[in-house]
């Protein structure tokens, strides 16, 4: 009796194993977790040095999962924000072009949240679909980076502010790295704490059901491509002060990782579902899988074949494409067992 | 039966700027030839006009294949960059080796690999094709330089394949005449066939497609697999034209043949559009190009010009559609 009370209850299930599978099925850091797991497994067997230099890890980590911080609240509204790449290269050279360090950073910081302004203009106010409308943006930035490079790296002018930068602020901590954690604190409060950013969930799982309930949809859009416009900014400013140089072509490599960081974390591209400690988990397994190949000598093109594959596999075991599959697979089936003969005719009289 | 319905409702109301977004194109490529032909010093000339060709080909080669992807309602293939560098590579560096028909075989083997993942991944997987043609651009990149090991193939200077590169009917490149050949079959395939009329059909309305007793995932296979053997061709010509094949080489076509897709009036939104229109708008996006680059405009204001061009076609599709609803 009590046997078959908990079986009906299921969800509602009040005992502690009850409780974990709940969280277990609300949390989406599965995978990411689990990727987690094996890359730091495989590197604590084979290349110790990764955390024995765990400064290097945390500052690949930090490189990696920044911009894919900022993404990851484009992507909770399901949204794509393909420009990250090209703002992080342009506002690298706003800075780097402007002689004055505070007001080249302002500059390529406003840069950022410029460019988040008029993705959000083309997704929410024209109705564009966001991943052509960042694609067109990311080569439109691209050609700005070079126009105002000249189509070459370019110096930054106060040279020991940057070489200043790359040092080890508190410990044996970089300003990179401090900076990454307080952008994962901010945003992770951000979007769990503060009304704002939970309504980027309700936009993200439906926009029709968030805007009948008096939620600013446009204006919360406007809202995640201006940080995710931010965000890129910040790790293009940190790039040009720690190489003292700015790269108008920079942030092609970053695109693949950050992507692959919030997807694997867990993040439903099509809105909805995810988290900010998931996007945290999925850049620290690329991070420290990156540094584990770096330190093993594998060739870049290697790297860049193990990432990608990667990536492909994150987008296509994520749960709900996998639910996906399975139900396809089951009505396939189904509808062949049940309508077998008029299923086949209409296949047949077109087939010419 | 597999006769494409050309759905056009009988209204008067059609505002101007659905008329724009159906017609811009024709206008706007006829001005800017007239424009370039008065203007431009240098664009009237037979040696140009067969720069602007050979130049154009590879692309639209590319853009007629890709159009078939987007019309599914897919957005789009990134990962031709790769395949077409693949094809270059293993046509020349293979045929170097064991001949023009074995080099043809390998080409045709890695176009099925991509086309098999990529619309596996996206067909049944049901994942974001962005995402998934992104990762296989690297993978297939990376695969790319480990195996050539980053060099440049040169083939030999008096190959028939060079000779192809080289020939030309009257002002034509023999790569323009491909194009053309491609474009043909391609509208043939997507207008008159089963298989193109269930590629539109699940562009219009994906689920209803698969109610309809149609595999959509094999569909979508079909609609890669013709990107694939497209993007293929392309490299095959390009290959030609140079002589020589380098993984690098193909950086850029993605975004180009998007352009000439979009630009031609084919919509992101899936469902509308047609090879003829991608081929006009690879006209207009190669003249313009030529048009800067004979204007001496730097590569930047280059890239400027092709980005902001598709963020003006796709808004003015988005803008004549949200029209239409109303």
């Amino acid at each position: 009796m009590s046997q078959q009370e908990s079986i009906q209850l299921g969800g509602s299930d009040k005992s502690l194993w009850g409780q974990i599978k709940l969280t277990i099925a609300r949390r989406t850091e599965g995978r990411g977790i689990a990727l987690l797991a094996i890359i730091l497994a495989i590197a604590a067997f084979t290349e110790p040095l990764v955390f024995t230099a765990y400064q290097i890890t945390l500052g690949r980590i930090a490189l990696i999962g920044l911009v894919a911080l900022g993404l990851t609240a484009v992507i909770l509204m399901g949204q794509l924000d393909l420009s990250v790449a090209s703002t992080l290269a342009a506002s690298g050279v706003v800075l780097a072009s402007i002689p004055d360090l505070t007001l080249g950073i302002i500059a390529a910081l406003a840069t950022g949240l410029l460019v988040g302004a008029i993705n959000a203009f083309g997704v929410a106010i024209i109705g564009i679909n966001s991943f052509i409308w960042t694609l067109g943006m990311l080569f439109f930035l691209r050609g700005v980076a070079l126009v105002l490079s000249d189509e070459t790296p370019v110096k930054l002018t106060n040279a020991d502010a940057g070489i200043a930068f790359g040092q080890p602020l508190i410990g044996p901590l970089t300003p990179r790295i401090l900076i990454f954690v307080l952008v994962f604190i901010l945003i992770q409060m951000f979007v769990s704490r503060v009304k704002m950013g939970r309504e980027f969930y309700a936009v993200g799982g439906n926009p029709q059901a968030a805007k009948d309930a008096g939620i600013p949809v446009k204006r919360r859009i406007f809202t995640g491509f201006m940080i995710s416009g931010f965000v890129s900014a910040l790790a293009g400013v940190i790039n040009t002060l720690e190489r003292t140089a700015a790269d108008p072509i920079a942030g092609s490599t970053v695109l693949l990782a950050s992507f692959a960081a919030a997807i694997i974390g867990g993040n439903y591209l099509k809105g909805g579902r995810g988290s900010i400690v998931g996007t945290l988990i999925g850049a620290a397994a690329l991070g420290v899988l990156q540094v584990t190949l770096t330190i093993s000598g594998v060739q870049v093109p290697v790297q860049q074949i193990f990432i990608g594959l990667v990536l492909l596999i994150a987008v296509t075991t994520d749960p709900n494409n996998l639910r996906a599959v399975l139900s396809s697979i089951r009505s396939a089936r189904s509808s062949r067992v049940k309508v077998q003969e008029p299923a086949s005719e209409p296949n047949k009289s077109t087939a010419s | 039966m597999a006769q494409a319905p050309e759905e056009k409702p009988e209204k008067n109301s059609r505002g101007t700027i659905e008329w724009f977004a159906e017609n811009g194109i024709f206008v706007f490529t006829a001005v800017l030839i007239l424009a370039a032909a008065i203007f431009v010093n240098g664009f009237a000339s037979l040696q140009n006009i067969t720069d602007v060709f050979h130049r154009a080909a590879p692309i639209g080669i590319v853009a007629v294949g890709m159009t078939f992807v987007v019309i599914s309602g897919n957005y789009l293939d990134l990962s031709v960059v790769a395949q077409v560098a693949t094809a270059a590579v293993i046509m020349i560096a293979v045929s170097n080796e064991y001949g023009y028909f074995a080099a043809v075989l390998a080409a045709m083997l890695a176009a099925i690999i991509y086309a098999v993942v990529n619309g596996v991944a996206v067909g049944y997987f049901k994942a974001n094709a962005v995402i998934v043609t992104l990762s296989t651009t690297y993978i297939g990149l990376g695969l790319l330089r480990l195996l050539s090991g980053g060099s440049i193939f040169f083939g030999p200077p008096d190959g028939a394949l060079a000779q192809f590169g080289a020939g030309k009917l009257g002002p034509i490149p023999y790569s323009a005449l491909v194009l053309v050949l491609m474009t043909v079959i391609l509208a043939f395939v997507l207008n008159r066939t089963n298989f193109g009329f269930t590629v539109r059909s699940f562009g219009v309305n994906e689920r209803a497609t698969r109610l309809g007793g149609t595999n959509t995932g094999l569909v979508i296979i079909g609609a890669f697999l013709v990107t694939s053997l497209s993007a293929m061709i392309a490299g095959f010509v390009l290959a030609a034209f140079s002589n020589t094949a380098v993984s690098a080489m193909s950086t850029g076509y993605d975004f180009q043949a998007l352009a000439a897709i979009i630009v031609g009036g084919t919509s992101v939104f899936g469902g509308k559009g047609s090879v003829l229109r991608t081929l006009l708008g690879v006209i207009f996006v190669s003249v313009l190009s030529n048009v800067l680059v004979l204007l001496n405009i730097g590569f930047g204001y280059q890239q400027m010009a092709l980005g902001a061009l598709i963020a003006l076609a796709v808004a003015v599709d988005a803008l004549a559609r949200r029209a239409g609803k109303k």
